[in-house]
């Protein structure tokens, strides 16, 4: 009731908005969530260009990074903010490389998934809340993973250095 | 990407820990944190090596997770020492069970339950650490762990990503 009578009185409170604080670590989530849903399509286009265990790969990661999306989507709606919506898979389709075929789709799976890499292991510095970071901590081994999987179907290694930065 | 630049970002996560020292004082939860990891690390170590020494996995892939797990635990070590810690305290490795080195399967899966709960811990970590700057070269850490997994999974016959 306190609460409600301070509000009704403007009580010193900020005003009520429907955009989260600066600070509140949304924007950061939003390019990713933005980052995402070019991955999302993306994994669409390498999983046409693969066959066999390549594309059932593909589908997988797709779905994974569909989670990825809906969960930082989810942190930002809780922060008062909106995430980015997924554009057409053709308006992506002009961002992405030639694929002439499975060598071209994997080249570019493994820098998609570096670049992922790279974006969550950055955040961890700039996200100002422990279930963010948590978040970001998690989603970033699942990368790191789906990199591993590439680097297997391209015939390489699955694990081939110490330390997994990512590249920009 | 060239290899230069490749082994620059990497060298230069090995020395984000060396050199990572935090602007307050050494905060114990901070080095009880990285102590945690280190034993972790340490076991792990121990596992591959005692796997090599007793045949339990494929040699070239053992020896590249050995190398890799002396790496982390160098640079924990390191980044203890950052924050006030001389001599980094982490228990011994308790004594490896036998059934685990029997054939390169079974290894595949001890060695994967150690990786998993290895990253898991780093996720907590990284969630709650105060030292900002060890913050990225753990996680490129964590992600080296989360690879060995799908390493691991591979030998073990597992789908890559661990779908059941």
């Amino acid at each position: 009731m306190a609460a409600v009578t301070l509000a009704s009185c403007g009580g010193g409170d900020p005003p009520p908005s429907d955009r989260p604080q600066a600070g509140s670590g949304a924007g950061l989530l939003n390019s990713i969530v933005a980052l995402e849903n070019a991955g999302i399509a993306a994994w669409a286009a390498i999983g046409e260009a693969l066959s066999g265990e390549g594309r059932r790969y593909a589908r997988a990661i797709r779905e994974r990074e569909i989670e990825h999306a809906e969960r930082l989507g989810e942190l930002v709606r809780g922060l008062g903010g909106t995430p980015p919506t997924r554009r057409s898979a053709a308006e992506y389709a002009s961002l992405f490389p030639r694929m002439r075929g499975e060598s071209d789709a994997l080249h570019f799976a493994g820098d998609l998934e570096e670049r992922l890499v790279r974006a969550y292991l950055d955040a961890l510095r700039s996200l100002p809340h422990s279930d963010q970071r948590r978040a970001a901590a998690e989603i970033a081994a699942e990368e790191a993973e789906d990199l591993a999987v590439v680097h297997l179907l391209a015939g390489g290694p699955a694990a081939p250095q110490p330390f997994v930065t990512g590249t920009l | 990407m060239t290899a230069s630049r490749r082994q620059l970002l990497l060298g230069g996560a090995a020395a984000s820990l060396a050199l990572a020292r935090p602007a307050a004082a050494a905060e114990p939860s901070a080095v009880e944190q990285l102590e945690r990891l280190l034993v972790l690390e340490r076991r792990l170590e121990h596992a591959y090596d005692t796997a090599l020494a007793r045949g339990a996995i494929e040699p070239e892939l053992g020896d590249t997770l050995l190398a890799h797990e002396r790496e982390h635990v160098r640079g924990l070590e390191q980044a203890l020492r950052g924050l006030g810690r001389r001599e980094p305290r982490a228990g011994a490795p308790p004594p490896e069970a036998g059934a685990a080195f029997e054939s390169r399967r079974a290894f595949a899966r001890y060695a994967l339950d150690l990786e998993d709960r290895t990253v898991r811990a780093y996720e907590q970590v990284l969630a709650t650490l105060r030292a900002e700057r060890l913050l990225q070269p753990l996680g490129s850490i964590m992600a080296s762990g989360a690879q060995h997994m799908v390493a691991l999974r591979q030998v073990a016959g597992d789908d890559l990503l661990g779908v059941p």
